[in-house]
């Protein structure tokens, strides 16, 4: 679900929707539904990613395209030494274009757990967000008020011979208006590994969004990454064909 | 002692009575001590062949990092932390030890490689080409091409990482690596090299560049490296000199470890400590073989003097004068054979020292632990081997005649003169 996916989704992006929820739905029907309008549609969006690590801090301002959770190109727009990076996801893998070499590279899968883009998301975060609906199981683990906001809390398991690198993944959606507030991710030990926070509900491309994304890692708490949207659109009419390693290579 | 020379004569010339057993007697012996003396020099030479080159290629004998950078090699935790350290005054301060004979600094970066659509990880190892060839022997497996030059975007990578990047001398070569500065660092360049080492793991994974440039691809300044590796002039002695380094070097600034080959290779320093083990054995059974020929030749000659003995126990010679005298037999014997045996493996171990038997051709060699070893019969020189194969050759010889000499004690005079 989102919550998971938006990690990868990060790129991507999160959102949510709508309208009120009807009662007594199965764990399942409220994520398609959180989930839904993400599906198949297609959009374009401008995020900052900030980025503090112990070593060093940063920020890079991309542009962000999209189509349903399948394929996604991010490109960067700042800082100057990096600008005109792009990330291609399509299907299972992903490439980078480095505009100063001029020159594409598929992410090996040796490298698929390495940090994409000095962030604390994975290679691997990209990929995986799309195959959650079919390597998780997922039931309700909590519905009622947690900080003042009635939410439903989700656990998500892995189903038994699904490749996927968490032991549980805890998805808080808050019941008001079905946007996410949290995820959190744990190691096969049960360990909390990272956690991500959603925050800045805005309306944006006609749609009630979170705006900003927190991922902080479980074992270094001063660390984080944080994505901001600024702008969002949705329906903009892309298809496959635009997520092409052409497309990767193209100057703007 | 003057009433003791008797016996020594006595002995000395019962030897001689039966002078083809007593030679032969005592050339088993000396080839013992040959077998065990060679036994030790050869495995010695091993042993020094397995750390030399498991040291010589590429770990050196001694190394310097940060305090923190081992065991995670974390790559902000170069020397001096974040600002880094004056590589220069540091090498400097190193190699003003006079127990050091070269040292040179290192940086590691993780990266991907790309020739056209192959992509691989590999580890990339920023060197000073100069100083890195009189460190480690790295950079003589150059097979093809050339060392790359600073400044001029030059690589050389291992031969099966050349294979399967499909890579010949002269293509271009994307490097990508993880920055200091978070940034993802990536560049063209040349490969002018191909290097093979036999060690499959440095063949297919190191990618080997100029350190100032791997220093610009991940953003750090030229004070930043993460290793300073060294060679020391007494290699055998590499702890001692190790210690002295750190007792010189650490609790300073920058804050450093230094550590021996023996802590960066324990596997390594254990296996060659092994042979200490086998050396021991070896010699044990060579010697133990030895005892039971020579006190088999001893007992023979003393039930043929049964009737001497008692002679010379009715005269009024004492049990212990008796006995004496069988084991100075021994002791003589062992010393004769001693000689023959240090006259005849001086040559030998000297002609295996200098012009060691390549068996290359009967069988391949081994690799331990990233240790080459070529089937060469390379003897190392040592005091030990010949000392302790001296020492248990005499013990055996002593050993050997104290049954023979307990019987001759035991002859009783009377029974033995009547024949009974």
């Amino acid at each position: 679900m989102k919550g998971v996916r938006a990690l990868g989704t990060s790129l991507l992006f999160l959102f949510a929707v709508g309208p009120a929820a009807v009662a007594a739905q199965t764990a399942r029907e409220i994520l398609d539904e959180v989930d839904r309008l993400m599906r198949g549609e297609s959009s374009r969006g401008v995020v900052s990613m900030e980025i503090t690590t112990e070593h060093w801090a940063r920020t890079l301002e991309m542009e962000v395209w999209s189509l349903g959770t399948e394929y996604s190109l991010v490109r960067v727009l700042a800082p100057p030494r990096e600008t005109g990076m792009a990330t291609l996801k399509a299907d299972q893998e992903v490439w980078n274009y480095l505009p100063r070499v001029d020159r594409t590279i598929k992410v090996p899968p040796s490298l698929m757990m390495g940090s994409w883009m000095g962030s604390h998301f994975t290679n691997d975060d990209l990929v995986k967000e799309s195959r959650i609906v079919d390597d998780y199981e997922f039931e309700i683990a909590f519905e009622g008020e947690r900080d003042g906001e009635d939410i439903w809390e989700f656990l998500l398991l892995p189903k038994p011979e699904a490749p996927v690198v968490w032991g549980r993944v805890e998805y808080e959606v808050r019941k008001r208006d079905k946007m996410p507030t949290s995820v959190r991710y744990y190691d096969e030990d049960g360990d909390l590994a990272r956690s991500m926070e959603f925050s800045g509900f805005v309306t944006m491309g006609g749609r009630l969004v979170p705006a900003r994304m927190d991922v902080i890692p479980a074992d270094k708490p001063e660390e984080r990454t944080t994505l901001i949207y600024h702008e969002l659109d949705f329906d903009i009419g892309l298809d496959q064909s635009f997520f092409s390693l052409r497309n990767l290579r193209a100057r703007r | 002692m003057s009433g003791d020379s008797v016996w020594w004569r006595v002995a000395w010339r019962n030897l001689w009575r039966h002078r083809a057993r007593t030679l032969i007697t005592a050339s088993g012996l000396a080839f013992g001590y040959l077998a065990a003396v060679l036994m030790i020099g050869l495995t010695d030479g091993m042993a020094a062949e397995l750390v030399e080159n498991g040291t010589g290629l590429l770990v050196g004998q001694v190394q310097v990092h940060a305090d923190d950078y081992l065991p995670e090699r974390n790559m902000y935790r170069t020397i001096g932390g974040r600002d880094g350290t004056d590589v220069e005054t540091l090498l400097g301060r190193i190699e003003a030890n006079e127990d050091v004979s070269n040292a040179t600094a290192r940086l590691y970066g993780g990266g991907l490689l790309s020739s056209g659509d192959e992509t691989k990880a590999g580890l990339l190892l920023g060197v000073d080409p100069g100083r890195e060839r009189l460190v480690s022997t790295l950079l003589d497996g150059v097979a093809e091409g050339r060392l790359p030059e600073t400044g001029a975007w030059e690589v050389i990578v291992g031969s099966e990482m050349a294979e399967q990047l499909e890579l010949t001398v002269g293509d271009e070569v994307v490097v990508v690596a993880p920055a200091a500065d978070g940034s993802m660092g990536n560049d063209l360049f040349t490969l002018v090299g191909i290097f093979h080492t036999g060690t499959p793991g440095i063949d297919a994974n190191y990618a080997i560049l100029p350190l100032n440039d791997l220093q610009y691809l991940m953003a750090m300044d030229a004070t930043r490296v993460h290793e300073i590796v060294m060679t020391v002039e007494r290699p055998w002695d590499t702890q001692t000199i190790a210690g002295a380094l750190g007792a010189e070097l650490e609790g300073g600034d920058p804050a450093v470890r230094v550590r021996p080959w023996m802590e960066l290779r324990p596997e390594l320093f254990e296996y060659v400590s092994l042979f200490d083990a086998a050396n021991l054995i070896i010699v044990g059974i060579i010697f133990v073989m030895a005892v039971f020929g020579v006190a088999n030749t001893m007992l023979i000659g003393t039930f043929e003097r049964r009737r001497e003995f008692a002679v010379v126990r009715a005269l009024g010679t004492t049990p212990g004068g008796i006995g004496r005298t069988v084991v100075y037999e021994g002791v003589i014997l062992g010393t004769i054979a001693l000689l023959a045996g240090a006259l005849i493996t001086t040559p030998i171990l000297m002609w295996f020292h200098n012009a060691p038997p390549d068996l290359s051709a009967l069988t391949s060699g081994f690799s331990f632990g990233g240790s080459q070893w070529r089937p060469i019969l390379r003897v190392e020189y040592s005091w030990q081997g010949p000392i302790a194969s001296a020492v248990a050759l005499f013990i055996t010889s002593i050993f050997a005649a104290i049954y023979p000499a307990w019987k001759a004690t035991r002859v009783p005079p009377a029974d033995a003169l009547a024949d009974r």
